[in-house]
């Protein structure tokens, strides 16, 4: 009982995130099922049928790697223009501060449905032809508030001592900057930047507007909702959710061995 | 804070300064107007000539489980043309919001053929975004046409519209759950309470609602109409109806989550795989009739192409394949003959050769009178949005 | 102050805020002025600075945004109270299994959006394993759904927007210096008292980015109550939606959505008052003021 009482919020905690997972669970579930018909609601049977045919489909596939390169390539860009926002942000003062403050926050507030066919009225009155171009333009303009927030707020409790001690021993901003501030942010990057890659792929009612012809995920399951959605989509839907999550255990692994040698390193005290 | 102060003047000035620059800009942009494709393309509506012998890339866009997986393989070796087939069009709306902007610029983003519904092809052609076919060039569609499509209203010389497949809207039933159901106005019957849907298609379901009223739905006026809307307002209100779906209405029935719905003939075959109770109702009071059609936009690349597949399309040798996947109803006749030797119970099927005597009743889908049309649509969007 | 110095603010803001200068707010004034036309597709829309059209969505669709705001409201509250335990766990007791949770909490959004709201229709339609359990234990009445009803919706909404919720709180909580935590608890003896004066005070800047980073998209929201919900749960993003795609009536859609920015807006102002602004513009100004 006192061990619960001790360790209530981790249980807690536990609890959430297996709620958490349960759609997860679910659609993994489902990838290994064998329905009648087109429609994967009910349990029918167990077969790898699918996991063996998982690349059957070939518009679902071209959808999902439309969708991969759209996220890598808007987080790139969308990563690397926040961090800067965020940083003239907290650091500096100048004339226009609260307008830049107000021009960031406001996209958050705007209804992704008014974004998305305002986007297209733009494209449409200078004839730019909407694909994947327009779709990379769109999806980095919606999520570059995020990463402004996320490392803004990684920002303000920073400690600066460090930095005013590199400067102190002759370093200039910007040796400071590469050496100290950015490395020390890395854990605020890329918390931003998995937000911004996660936000690209979950992306449907601004992509819906803007993508013409080319078809990401999201949109292809759309249209799969009104006539079954296939066994595929839950395979490669399961696979995706396994592969990130292997990529960021290696990422875990890698940190934590940079630690331990950080810490054996004489100098680094 | 001194550099504030100092900066105050200066303040007040760069921001009138950009103030002035909003309100020009502003201006500037509402005098160039805005183009989003208000009053349609200007200018007579282009034939789409065919040039020589059919070569290059085809692209047609349509529905999705509208024909079978071979016919594009068979006919891309017999013509020697590259086809894209793209099965992106799931609602008339949607795929008309998507290409509007294009088609309003003269261009199809590539596309030569779009299958679109008989009143999205009224409505695209009105705005001026088809063109006429070339009618020399599609001898067997207009061979092979069957009588009663040949003059549909929308567009009686059938000058830029060809069907591909016709349809009928009606009752989808789980006969192990409601096996009694038969009129339209079983949707209301308390015992399939929160266990039914309806068409979020204005011209479908309340068209429906008023021929089980006993309305003329071909000459319904607007109060005809908005009664009816009232009618499913009150329905919706109560949760006798669950829900005013889109297409996928074939998910709640699916998993049984709706028992009986207005759906479209050819769903209720594809759902039999996952339950064989599942059947088409035609109801008492009859159906709407509705046909999908291939037009060509403007801008499309390589309308010669086009009219080579249409021209494939209407053989009944071809067409019969398409038919038996589908199981919507065929425009080409010849097919049922086909059916006959082959495959005799397909040939019986009311679903794809309806008889005169099965849809004796049904009437071709209707648009709302233009005279309060406006307030029309606006009363179903409400019940459709639980206003 | 050298003058290469003052220019550093704005070459760093200068990429990012073209961006968004030329595909935010560019778009945003052609939809005003479509907010002010009218006519239809087929007669042509002109410019006849008809104000009236504000008036006008507010008045056929007030249901539908009050409900927004209702479901959205209720998600939000329903998203603080369960992620702030969670991120309280992750950030202070997780120790090395830190890490692994915040995995956790990030990975479900990479199968998508529409996916995991699928997944819910799997898990509640009518005559799901869950479901029958439900009405088994009575929780839900034998005649009742879960599908298609208020509380799925809200449901959704929750369950999507929780990682939203956690994220922020965890950030602010992570930095917290932990000898604060000490000095709290040497103060204050008991756990909850250190709790409630000195970490929830200095989390807010989370929890209030975590608030509005959830409850602005929600009320927007149009996936959740199409998918999970019925006509009679539609929000205003769906309105929206059917505006500008079905009916095509672009200067009621274009009004629409001014009238929904404008009201999120007021919503957020009056929260920042309350919450105090300079938790979320991080003002150094009136950091360096106090």
């Amino acid at each position: 009982m006192s061990w619960l009482r001790r360790n209530a919020v981790m249980v807690v905690g536990g609890l959430i995130v297996a709620y958490m997972l349960i759609p997860i669970f679910v659609v993994a579930l489902f990838s290994f099922n064998d329905p009648d018909g087109k429609f994967n609601f009910t349990w029918n049977g167990f077969t790898l049928d699918y996991w063996k045919d998982a690349f059957a489909i070939s518009q679902l596939n071209d959808a999902l790697l439309t969708s991969l390169e759209l996220a890598l390539l808007s987080t790139a860009i969308a990563t690397a223009l926040g961090t800067l926002i965020a940083l003239a942000l907290v650091r500096h003062q100048f004339f226009g501060r609260r307008a830049a403050n107000l021009l960031i926050v406001i996209p958050m507030a705007t209804p992704e449905v008014v974004i998305g066919a305002s986007l297209l009225s733009l494209f449409v009155y200078f004839q730019v032809a909407t694909g994947f171009t327009t779709l990379l333009i769109a999806h980095v303009m919606f999520t570059i508030s995020f990463v402004v927030v996320v490392v803004r707020s990684r920002l303000i409790g920073f400690d600066s001592s460090l930095e005013e001690a590199a400067r102190d021993l002759g370093a200039t901003p910007l040796t400071t900057f590469r050496t100290i501030t950015l490395p020390l942010l890395t854990p605020g990057l890329l918390a931003a930047a998995l937000l911004a890659f996660a936000l690209s792929i979950d992306d449907f009612v601004i992509s819906n507007f803007n993508s013409g012809s080319t078809e990401t995920f999201p949109l292809f399951i759309y249209g799969a909702t009104q006539r079954g959605v296939p066994v595929q989509v839950n395979v490669l839907a399961t696979m995706l959710f396994l592969l990130t999550l292997v990529a960021m255990i290696l990422t875990i692994v890698q940190q934590r061995r940079a630690e331990k040698l950080a810490a054996i390193r004489p100098d680094a005290r | 804070m001194q550099a504030d102060r100092a900066g105050t003047a200066g303040t007040s000035i760069r921001r009138v300064f950009v103030a002035t620059w909003v309100i020009v800009a502003t201006l500037a942009l509402a005098a160039c107007g805005s183009d989003l494709g208000g009053g349609g393309r200007e200018g007579e509506v282009e034939t789409a000539a065919a040039e020589g012998e059919a070569s290059g890339d085809l692209f047609v866009s349509n529905w999705p489980f509208y024909i079978d997986g071979k016919t594009v393989g068979e006919f891309e070796q017999e013509s020697g043309l590259s086809v894209e087939y793209k099965e992106d069009i799931n609602d008339n709306n949607a795929i008309f919001a998507k290409l509007q902007p294009r088609l309003q610029n003269g261009e199809s983003e590539g596309r030569d053929i779009l299958v679109v519904t008989d009143w999205m092809a009224k409505k695209m052609y009105d705005l001026g975004y088809l063109q006429n076919f070339d009618k020399s060039a599609i001898p067997t569609v207009a061979e092979n046409l069957v009588p009663n499509l040949q003059s549909p209203s929308f567009d009686p010389e059938r000058e830029y519209s060809a069907p591909w497949q016709a349809g009928m809207t009606g009752l989808i039933v789980d006969k192990s759950a409601a096996p009694d159901v038969t009129s339209i106005n079983d949707i209301f019957d308390p015992k399939y309470k929160g266990k039914v849907t309806v068409l979020s298609e204005l011209r479908d379901t309340i068209p429906l609602i008023m021929k089980a009223d006993g309305v003329d739905v071909e000459n319904a006026t607007a109060d005809d109409w908005l009664a009816a809307i009232d009618k499913l307002d009150a329905a919706v209100g109560s949760g006798q109806i669950r829900d005013v779906t889109g297409n996928d209405y074939v998910d709640d029935l699916a998993r049984g989550d709706a028992t009986v719905a207005i759906g479209w003939s050819g769903d209720a075959v594809q759902l039999q795989a996952d339950n064989p109770d599942i059947e088409f109702v035609m109801p008492d009071e009859g159906c709407i009739i509705w046909s999908d059609n291939m037009v060509i936009p403007v801008g499309a690349p390589n309308p010669t192409a086009a009219y080579e597949f249409m021209n494939y399309v209407y053989e009944p040798d071809n067409q019969a394949q398409i038919a038996a996947y589908n199981s919507y109803v065929t425009p080409v006749s010849g097919v049922q003959e086909i059916f006959q030797e082959e495959d005799p119970a397909l040939a019986r099927s009311e679903l794809i050769f309806p008889s005169e005597d099965y849809q004796q009743d049904c009437s071709t889908q209707p648009n709302p009178p233009t005279d309060g049309g406006d307030e029309v649509e606006q009363a179903f969007e409400s019940v459709t949005t639980g206003g | 102050m050298t003058s290469g110095r003052r220019r550093v603010p704005y070459l760093l803001l200068a990429p990012g805020l073209l961006w968004l200068a030329i595909f935010f707010v560019l778009p945003l004034f052609f939809m005003g002025i479509i907010a002010v036309e009218e006519g239809s597709l087929e007669e042509g829309f002109s410019l006849t600075w008809r104000f009236a059209n504000f008036t006008d969505s507010i008045s056929r669709f007030d249901t539908q945004f009050v409900r927004s705001f209702i479901y959205a409201g209720i998600a939000t509250a329903l998203c603080l109270v369960i992620a702030y335990p969670l991120a309280y766990a992750i950030a202070f007791k997780a120790g090395r299994w830190k890490n692994a949770l915040l995995l956790a909490v990030i990975a479900p959004f990479f199968t998508t959006y529409l996916i995991r709201t699928l997944a819910w229709q799997t898990i509640l339609f009518d005559n799901s394993p869950i479901v029958d359990a439900l009405k088994f234990v009575g929780a839900v009445p034998d005649d009742g759904r879960v599908l298609d009803t208020t509380g799925s919706v809200i449901a959704g909404l929750t369950y999507n927007f929780l990682p939203f919720m956690i994220l922020p709180i965890y950030a602010s909580l992570e930095q917290m210096d932990r000898r604060l935590i000490e000095a709290g608890r040497d103060l204050y003896s008991s756990a909850r008292t250190t709790f409630l004066k000195v970490t929830l005070p200095i989390s807010m800047p989370g929890v209030i980015a975590g608030t509005l980073l959830t409850f602005i998209p929600a009320v927007g929201d149009y996936i959740n109550a199409d998918l999970l919900g019925s006509s009679n749960q539609a929000m205003i993003g769906n309105v929206v939606q059917g505006q500008y795609l079905d009916i095509k009536d672009y200067p009621i859609a274009a009004a629409l959505s001014f009238v929904l920015m404008a009201m999120i807006l007021v919503v957020v102002a009056v929260y920042i008052k309350f919450a105090g602004s300079e938790a979320l513009m991080g003002d150094e100004e009136e950091r360096g003021a106090a």
